[in-house]
């Protein structure tokens, strides 16, 4: 059995979980774009502002930390990258190299951003089914002519139903190979061609079954689509998002 | 009266192969058939025709009346399909958007979609994993989501590909009883599969497939003793001369 992917949807009854999604997806833009435009103060606030969001919808800090602690250990290699790399007053000096205070405050600041966005990014995903998500990429895309809206919201709801079948047919694939001493090969090309054949072959073979097995269900582009509709509440949270990413980024 | 009748029906894949070889069969609404014979002798290529994912090199197949050919969406409405890998027919993210699937797809009103969805779910007792991710259910819950899937079309025919093929017993057990209770409700059910042990207590009609055609058609107690001659394996009752008992019981 497939584990959950730190990406998915979980159940509750929040006010993030009622917003409407085209209006959660406008407020990812918005803080996202605050984050890029704040002071470390004013990105601090709108940490603040998602962790709330994050909390409010149920997800314990605990569950965050263990789900994203690969990003942040990533985080923490482009933190020490940029401090080292940078030039400006040295702190200290690690066999010649030196570490800059002007670097180390600007990969923080690099980092803390890119973290502002992946917590927003979760907040928004833990918090919308993904019909609700499909239906706001239609509503985005119908503006766009020869952009078919049903065709890459099917696409992406296919996507996001199939990474976890991957993942545990990469770790099959992965284990049956280390079970006849892959290991003792150590050519990394030669284990990741033999990796990645089988691999592929059988994720098309599916792609193949799973269109013959959509076709078998009659499906098309002209479809009975999720109604999203705004209310009260996706305006007024709306209105004081900006109110305050506009604050913070005038005023911090 | 027949709902499906399929006459001289001939399958040549784009590789040159031989599929189907002049296939004649016709089934009675209400009918129970399984279709057994040894693996690529054309039972899945046969049941792909029904529902217009196949079509005919020659001859023809119709279904209540009406050529698969001339209106396959129509076909697809009356034969809902269960195939043999329930992992490739879930294509949505939760049990509930996936048993949706079919009627969005006939762009029924949203109302009637959520009654459709609500009554298979029930029917294939899977209400309480209805907002459950699909790829943390167990084999036989994958296959019950697959057939409450094809369920809210609501066809009034019921083809099983292989339905019993990687499941443990108790999963065995469970999609056993959703077919036979499908076929208490008055749906005709045709079932392919190279196990006859499982099924076979249930069918009122035999049809052994051999190299694209149909070598046996008839009632299993008649034609059942000389399965092993087409790579099916002779059920337990029959070789010990016992009554045909249900598989579960």
């Amino acid at each position: 059995m497939a584990e959950l992917t730190a990406f998915s949807y979980r159940t509750g009854f929040s006010i993030v979980h009622s917003l409407d999604a085209r209006f959660k997806l406008l407020l990812l833009v918005i803080i996202g774009a605050s984050g890029l435009k704040a002071s470390p103060a004013g990105l601090l606030l709108l940490f603040v502002l998602v962790l709330s969001g994050l909390i409010h919808a149920g997800i314990r800090l605990q569950d965050l930390f263990e789900e994203l602690r690969f990003f942040l250990c990533f985080l923490l290699f482009v933190i020490a990258i940029r401090a080292f790399s940078a030039d400006g007053t040295g702190l200290i000096e690690v066999y010649g190299i030196s570490l800059s205070a002007g670097g180390l405050k600007e990969g923080l600041l690099v980092c803390l951003r890119l973290l502002l966005i992946a917590l927003s990014g979760l907040l928004f995903v833990a918090t919308t089914r993904m019909l609700e998500i499909k239906a706001a990429i239609e509503w985005i895309l119908k503006p766009f002519p020869f952009v078919s809206g049903s065709r890459i919201s099917t696409m992406t709801g296919l996507m996001m139903r199939f990474i976890p079948v991957i993942l545990e047919q990469a770790k099959e694939t992965s284990d049956a190979q280390k079970a006849r001493c892959i290991e003792n090969r150590k050519n990394p090309l030669y284990r990741m061609v033999k990796f990645a054949i089988p691999l592929l072959g059988r994720t098309f073979d599916n792609a193949g079954r799973i269109a013959i097995a959509m076709e078998a269900r009659c499906y098309s582009d002209i479809r009975t689509g999720y109604k999203l509709s705004s209310k009260k509440n996706d305006w007024m949270v709306l209105f004081v998002v900006i109110l305050i990413c506009m604050a913070i980024v005038a005023y911090l | 009266m027949n709902i499906i009748e399929i006459n001289k029906l001939s399958h040549r894949f784009s590789n040159g192969l031989l599929g189907l070889d002049g296939i004649d069969l016709s089934v009675k609404k209400g009918e129970f058939v399984v279709i057994a014979g040894r693996n690529g002798s054309g039972k899945t290529t046969l049941l792909r025709h029904l529902n217009a994912l196949l079509f005919p090199t020659s001859g023809t197949v119709r279904i209540n009346g009406v050529s698969v050919q001339d209106d396959p969406v129509r076909a697809r409405r009356i034969v809902g399909m269960v195939f043999q890998d329930s992992d490739s027919q879930i294509v949505c993210e939760t049990v509930r958007e996936d048993v949706a699937f079919g009627p969005e797809n006939l762009c029924l009103e949203r109302d009637e979609i959520e009654k459709r969805t609500s009554e298979a779910l029930n029917v294939t007792g899977l209400s309480g994993l209805a907002d459950a991710a699909p790829h943390i259910l167990s084999g036989g819950e994958k296959r019950r989501l697959a057939i409450a899937g094809v369920l809210a079309m609501m066809p009034e025919v019921l083809v099983f590909d292989e339905p019993f093929s990687n499941l443990d017993y108790p999963g065995t057990r469970d999609v056993l009883l959703q077919i036979t209770g499908l076929h208490r409700a008055g749906r005709t059910i045709l079932v392919t599969t190279h196990d006859l042990e499982k099924i076979i207590a249930h069918a009122g009609r035999l049809l052994i497939m051999e190299k694209g055609k149909i070598a046996r058609d008839g009632v299993p107690e008649k034609i059942i003793s000389g399965v092993e001659t087409f790579g099916v394996r002779e059920p337990y009752f029959s070789r010990m001369g016992l009554e045909r008992a249900s598989w579960p019981s």
